[in-house]
């Protein structure tokens, strides 16, 4: 019988707590041989293989079917995965990499506190300036489906759409981007948001895209025996309570 | 055109044959459409396959991403494969005549690319072929409204397609309306902003009913100091009420900005907000369906009873109709919806489409529409009158053939 496979985030904090969380289920993860390998061993549940994948390529792996199960974040999963309630099973939120997604702007646009609100200073700026408002980020996706008025977990659609708008690509300091000069706003993530009021910066009330944390999440368009859903049953079971 | 329609359930194969046949047969057809294109005095152009995608981008927007091939190439300049050929159209016309807008008349028949979410299949296929027209900056714009419908039917009739239906709509009406009733332009330029996604319409036409028309998000203090104040006075509120707040100021979007935006939701406050009639009037108006010979009696009886008369934009309409039928297009036999065209984002005017019962009623053969304002948002400078069609050569083989590859 050919094992259930299982993806676990292979650095940092995330890492720790994966391997906690699993602790608490009474499953030992560790890595395989001097612990810079991506093999992983893995004690007190039968028929599952491990892996060490860093927690993006761990979306990707999902998307494809290329592992059973992995631990990331709900935010990788909905940016790589576009079709993810079709692909992926979100089968039990772990309680921790907590982060939400938002829209930021700076905090001086007090004409602007809403997407609706948004959408009109960027029908504004068109007129004055010729361009579109620029968002920074690296959730591309995200931003996409979220502007067009898509709502992450059940909600219906909005009908406050925000349109004119460009996508700056960000990989890093995305909150520095509006004081910089290189986009108007920003979708990024924050989980106190200091680092957004540092910068001078303000969630808008209705701008949360995802409240995301860790997740056990099983790729649905992988391939999967009887015996393979049998684990996956089991390891839902445990880390759902741990 | 990129179009947002829903799935088809159309009576269509599962898959195009691919074989060396079913190409010939394709290229036999578009060498007889692109001859009567060329023989009516339409040059044939070939813009390139790769696009910058910037363009697209500026003119379409993100959503672009959701249905194009959007990618980098190793000098990291974004590009993409067309996802239609009016836009490449447009560049060639900018590049040639950008400085004069003179007239001119283009054909193409070519591939353009669609991503579909879930994988390619015949109804939500990822290459396209299609033969098309456009004509720029043409004196009389009815006639070359009519000129171009006639072509794309007399094209179709050519390639053998017997049975067809023609829809048709008019923007232009509804633009006229809009004027015709009592707002302040920034209520229209907002309807007409909104106007390509009904539910959006919809929620703002509530809003701009609603007694205070104002939104709530910003501070009363600050509403109530600015007040009647001039545009300069106002800036220096604005401006102390945010140096109050502590808040820095950042980026391109300027305090000006802001304040134009205050003042014109402080005026929406203190305007009547819009009547219940007049936006009953606006919603029964896009629901209106007729018979294209019925239409514009049909409007004149709707807006009757609320004193409104929209005469220019309705004689053009009948014009148009004359026209056509000079041009021996029978639109008697059109259905006439005056909410079609609202799926493609930059029509202004005319729009039509060619249905064919052997296909289905979501998937048409071809159709095409004015379009006045993307010339001018491609260059910046000039405005450019601009209509075309495009035929998916595809559908229409499939047509003539009973909806059998």
């Amino acid at each position: 019988m050919s094992a259930l496979t299982l993806a676990v985030p292979s650095k940092g904090r995330l890492m720790e707590e994966s391997m906690a969380a699993f602790q608490r289920a009474g499953i030992t993860l560790a890595k395989a041989g001097d612990g810079r390998g991506y093999r992983g061993t893995i004690s007190g549940v039968g028929g599952v293989e491990v892996t060490f994948v860093s927690a993006a390529e761990i979306a990707v792996l999902l998307r494809a079917g290329d592992v059973h199960m992995g631990v990331t974040g709900e935010d990788l999963v909905r940016e790589t995965i576009p079709d993810a309630d079709a692909r992926v099973a979100i089968e039990a939120k772990l309680g921790f990499g907590h982060a939400d997604v938002v829209v930021a702007v700076p905090d001086f646009w007090i004409d602007v506190a809403t997407m609706a609100d948004l959408e009109e200073a960027a029908v504004l700026y068109r007129r004055r300036h010729g361009t579109r408002l620029r968002v920074a980020t690296k959730y591309t996706g995200l931003t996409r489906r979220f502007f067009a008025g898509e709502r992450f977990g059940g909600g219906p659609r909005s009908p406050d759409a925000v349109t004119l708008y460009r996508i700056v690509e960000s990989l890093g300091a995305t909150e520095g981007a509006p004081a910089a000069g290189t986009a108007e706003l920003i979708v990024d993530i924050t989980s106190t948001g200091s680092t957004l009021r540092a910068n001078g910066l303000r969630v808008l009330e209705d701008g949360v895209i995802l409240n995301s944390e860790a997740c056990l999440v099983a790729s649905e368009v992988a391939t999967w025996t009887p015996e393979q859903m049998t684990v996956r049953t089991e390891l839902v079971a445990r880390l759902g309570k741990a | 055109m990129p179009a947002n329609r829903p799935p088809s359930n159309d009576n269509l194969p599962a898959e195009l044959p691919q074989s060396a046949r079913w190409i010939e047969a394709l290229d036999r057809q578009a060498g007889i459409i692109m001859g009567m294109f060329v023989t009516a005095g339409f040059e044939p152009i070939a813009p390139p396959m790769i696009q910058p995608a910037g363009v697209f981008l500026d003119l379409i927007g993100e959503d672009l991403r959701a249905r194009t091939y959007v990618f980098a190439d190793p000098d990291g300049a974004e590009l993409c494969l067309r996802p239609d050929l009016t836009i490449p159209a447009c560049r060639v016309y900018l590049q040639r005549h950008g400085e004069t807008s003179a007239p001119a008349r283009f054909a193409y028949d070519g591939v353009v690319f669609r991503y579909q979410p879930g994988g390619d299949s015949l109804t939500r296929p990822r290459e396209i072929r299609q033969a098309g027209i456009e004509s720029f900056a043409a004196h009389d714009p009815a006639r070359a409204e009519a000129e171009i419908l006639a072509l794309s039917v007399e094209a179709v009739r050519a390639a053998g397609l017997r049975a067809f239906r023609l829809r048709i709509g008019d923007l232009g009406i509804f633009q006229a309306l809009l004027v015709a009733i009592e707002m302040p332009d920034r209520w229209r330029a907002r309807l007409t902003h909104h106007f390509w996604r009904p539910d959006a319409f919809r929620a703002q036409l509530q809003r701009l009913t609603r007694a205070t028309g104002a939104r709530s998000s910003v501070p009363q203090s600050l509403l109530k100091a600015i007040g009647t104040a001039t545009a300069e006075t106002a800036e220096g509120i604005v401006a102390d009420f945010v140096s109050n707040r502590g808040a820095d100021v950042m980026g391109t979007r300027t305090l000006a900005e802001i304040t134009e935006q205050i003042v014109s939701e402080l005026d929406d406050a203190n305007t009547a907000p819009l009547g219940e009639r007049d936006a009953q009037l606006l919603e029964a108006y896009l629901g209106l369906q007729s018979a294209a010979k019925d239409a514009a009696p049909a409007i004149r009886a709707l807006l009757r009873p609320h004193g409104i008369t929209l005469e220019p934009a309705l004689d053009a309409f009948e014009r148009r109709l004359r026209l056509a039928a000079e041009e021996s297009i029978d639109l008697t036999q059109a259905q006439f919806s005056a909410g079609f065209g609202r799926a493609f984002e930059y029509y202004t005017g005319f729009v039509f489409e060619i249905l064919s019962p052997s296909i289905g009623e979501t998937t048409p053969i071809g159709g095409g529409g004015r379009y006045d304002t993307l010339v001018k948002a491609m260059s910046g400078s000039v405005k450019v009158p601009a209509v075309g069609s495009a035929i998916h050569t595809e559908r229409l083989l499939l047509a003539v053939r009973g909806g059998r590859p």
